[in-house]
């Protein structure tokens, strides 16, 4: 049975279900039951730090690597033990892996002319790619005489020429600098749109993911941690990890002392209480971990009322960042939180280093991630920032 | 970048160009050797193929030698056997060479630097020993029919086909080493993404991995072809009646028959030939070198 004859069964145009699926090198599992169902059409992303088992879950896809157990399906059809060149996706590898004794139109006919699609199907297929990747002109370069964003389309049109029910891109950017990979995203997103092709994505960086994706699977040694929204991860995210991964977050331990109109308080004294919402049931005395984004906590002089969180502290730290201004702020419980000032006001004046002060922010924006027992009192260093995600990746 | 090396750190520019200096008067003295020792036989084989016999200084000039040489029959049948021996020989250590560069270079992990080093060794071994080493394994009474049931053959030692084998076991090592560096650049990923297109073994083989170790085989044939023309010393002791060869010819003609001038000028005609055919293939080497 092969990948294409699952396009029979129209409603799963483009669909890719990895259904259970491990795989252990040696006594490692590079993944660990993952399940994922990827919608015809989706821009869908794997995110997470380097060995968390996402090239090992796009590999397998691509049928490169076989499971050990579990199932992948492309378009309603087991494709388990097909391998890589009778599955009707396609992979777009990070070093690209463009053949630089061909030309850029040569390597780009490379897939129709082993598939035999005859010369004039291969050739109006082929013009017709360069001109969705934007490289006319550049048919007859060698990759050696394109610069890197230029090949980064030469691998995407050499693997779009096929017409593959999906593509499955391994951190297609990393080659390139900031500035042409920011570029280059918005274009791969244009690119997906335009096409219609499912993407699979796999990165490191969240932005990057962030940016592109309709959905993004975080993970982390070898599990999904969180399968979600862009939107959806960084306002819910559902563990510390993916609050710490996904942009800047405060993680902060939360003792329940007491309920109140459905929220939970942690109360700190002098009027002073955390609150945070929380659908299950935890008990009295329990400790939580809830996150809060630094621009979803207000400095303020006064007491915001009833459904906000309400504490004061002493700022240790103060950077200028431009658009914001970056507070770190030591907590009566020990914990420091990072908060981040808007500065949309010229002239305004920054709080100093030593400075108390008061912070508020609405309930709801205090999200429980994890009640875990946390053993060691937090001290601080509790803001992840990316540059420390991305530093252990 | 010498400019800003110049303007940054000049005192490290004059030290440069100071061991520019240094490096000029260590290189004096064997570039001068090189050049007595290598030019002056080969000015002296020259001129002994353009003087008229008896070879002495009164003889005078002629290009008789160079005539005869080349409407002697004999001579034509011999290039014919040298040419075809040699070029079999090459075609059997590209057979082996390729697959043994592509298994060191992206199949044998742990085992590459040991399949190098192997390869290195047994160039060590001195030539003549490894020839006669092959008169053992292809003998009558050798391993090769001692190992073939049925009665002794005997076309496998003193004919061409000895001849072959032995060529092509003596020059492995520098076949194979200009092509497993060839490889070494090509960047595996390139396998994958043609298997991802859809391509077998083959089409991978001869779409990819040949045209991209092109370099590395016209540099080893270069490197083989040529000793393997001038070859006298495998034929001599492994050769039979049907594998006389040039090199042996030309040995024969001043040695034995002290006929300098033909020697010389037949001589003279392979060393022309040779740098004709090593232009060819240098060419198509660097016509081959992909920029990446």
């Amino acid at each position: 049975m092969t990948a294409s004859s699952g396009s029979e069964n129209g409603g799963h145009e483009g669909e890719i279900v990895v259904e259970r699926v491990t795989k252990r090198f040696g006594a490692l599992a590079a993944v660990h039951d993952v399940s994922l169902t990827i919608p015809g059409g989706e821009f869908f992303s794997m995110l997470g730090p380097s060995g968390c088992g996402k090239t090992t879950t796009l590999r397998m896809i691509a049928g490169f690597e076989a499971p050990d157990r579990g199932r992948i399906l492309l378009q309603g059809a087991d494709v388990t033990a097909v391998p890589p060149a009778k599955r009707n996706v396609h992979m777009v590898f990070q070093a690209y892996g463009l053949f630089p004794h061909m030309t850029v139109a040569e390597n780009i006919a490379f897939g129709p002319k082993i598939k035999k699609l005859g010369r004039g199907e291969t050739g109006s297929r082929v013009a017709e790619v360069i001109h969705t990747v934007q490289l006319d002109g550049l048919e007859d370069r060698r990759p050696g005489q394109l610069s890197g964003g230029q090949q980064q389309r030469v691998a995407l049109a050499r693997a779009l020429v096929n017409r593959p029910a999906a593509l499955l891109l391994d951190e297609p950017l990393g080659a390139l600098d900031l500035k042409l990979r920011k570029e280059m995203q918005l274009e791969l997103k244009a690119l997906q749109q335009r096409t219609g092709t499912t993407f699979v994505y796999v990165t490191h960086d969240q932005e990057e993911a962030m940016t592109m994706s309709d959905r993004i699977a975080v993970m982390n040694a070898g599990r999904v941690e969180q399968l979600a929204t862009p939107r959806e991860l960084y306002q819910r995210p559902a563990t510390p990890f993916v609050a710490g991964f996904i942009g800047t977050s405060n993680l902060l331990e939360l003792r329940i002392d007491r309920r109140e109109q459905g929220l939970l308080v942690m109360d700190l004294g002098e009027g002073q209480r955390i609150l945070a919402t929380e659908q299950q049931d935890p008990k009295n005395g329990e400790r939580l971990t809830v996150t809060v984004r630094p621009e979803w906590i207000k400095l303020t002089s006064v007491d915001a009322g009833g459904r906000a969180s309400h504490v004061e502290g002493t700022v240790v730290d103060v950077v200028y960042l431009g658009s914001v201004t970056q507070l770190i702020v030591l907590l009566p419980t020990g914990e420091q939180l990072t908060v981040h000032k808007l500065n949309d006001e010229v002239g305004a004046e920054d709080p100093r280093p030593g400075q108390r002060v008061l912070l508020h922010w609405a309930a709801e924006h205090s999200y429980v991630v994890g009640s875990s027992p946390v053993p060691e009192p937090p001290g601080g260093g509790t803001a992840e920032t990316p540059a420390r995600a991305e530093a252990g990746s | 970048m010498a400019v800003t090396v110049g303007t940054l750190e000049p005192s490290r520019g004059r030290r440069r160009s100071g061991s520019g200096r240094g490096a000029f008067g260590i290189l004096f003295t064997p570039v001068v050797l090189l050049l007595v020792l290598f030019l002056g036989p080969m000015v002296i084989m020259a001129s002994m193929s353009l003087l008229r016999f008896p070879p002495n200084l009164s003889s005078g000039r002629t290009l008789q030698h160079y005539t005869d040489v080349l409407t002697n029959d004999l001579n034509w049948h011999i290039a014919w056997t040298t040419l075809s021996i040699a070029s079999i020989s090459m075609a059997i250590m590209l057979v082996i060479a390729i697959p043994l560069a592509y298994y060191m270079v992206f199949k044998a992990r742990r085992w590459e630097l040991f399949l190098l080093l192997s390869l290195v060794l047994a160039d060590e071994l001195a030539p003549v020993v490894k020839v006669y080493a092959w008169q053992v394994i292809l003998g009558r009474n050798g391993i090769v029919n001692w190992l073939i049931p049925g009665p002794p053959k005997s076309f496998l030692l003193f004919s061409s086909f000895a001849v072959i084998v032995t060529l092509a076991a003596t020059y492995i090592t520098y076949t194979t080493i200009p092509i497993y560096a060839a490889m070494k650049a090509i960047d595996p990923s390139m396998f994958e993404s043609a298997v991802d297109l859809g391509a077998g073994w083959w089409v991978q083989t001869r779409k990819i991995l040949i045209p991209l170790a092109a370099p590395g085989i016209f540099i080893a044939m270069i490197l083989v072809y040529i000793p393997m023309l001038t070859d006298f010393v495998t034929a001599d002791i492994v050769g039979g009646t049907g594998s006389y060869m040039m090199g042996q010819r030309v040995r024969d003609l001043i040695l034995s028959a002290g006929d300098w001038g033909a020697g010389s000028a037949l001589n003279i005609i392979m060393l022309v030939v040779s740098v004709v055919f090593s232009l060819i293939a240098y060419r198509l080497a660097r016509l081959n070198r992909i920029q990446t």
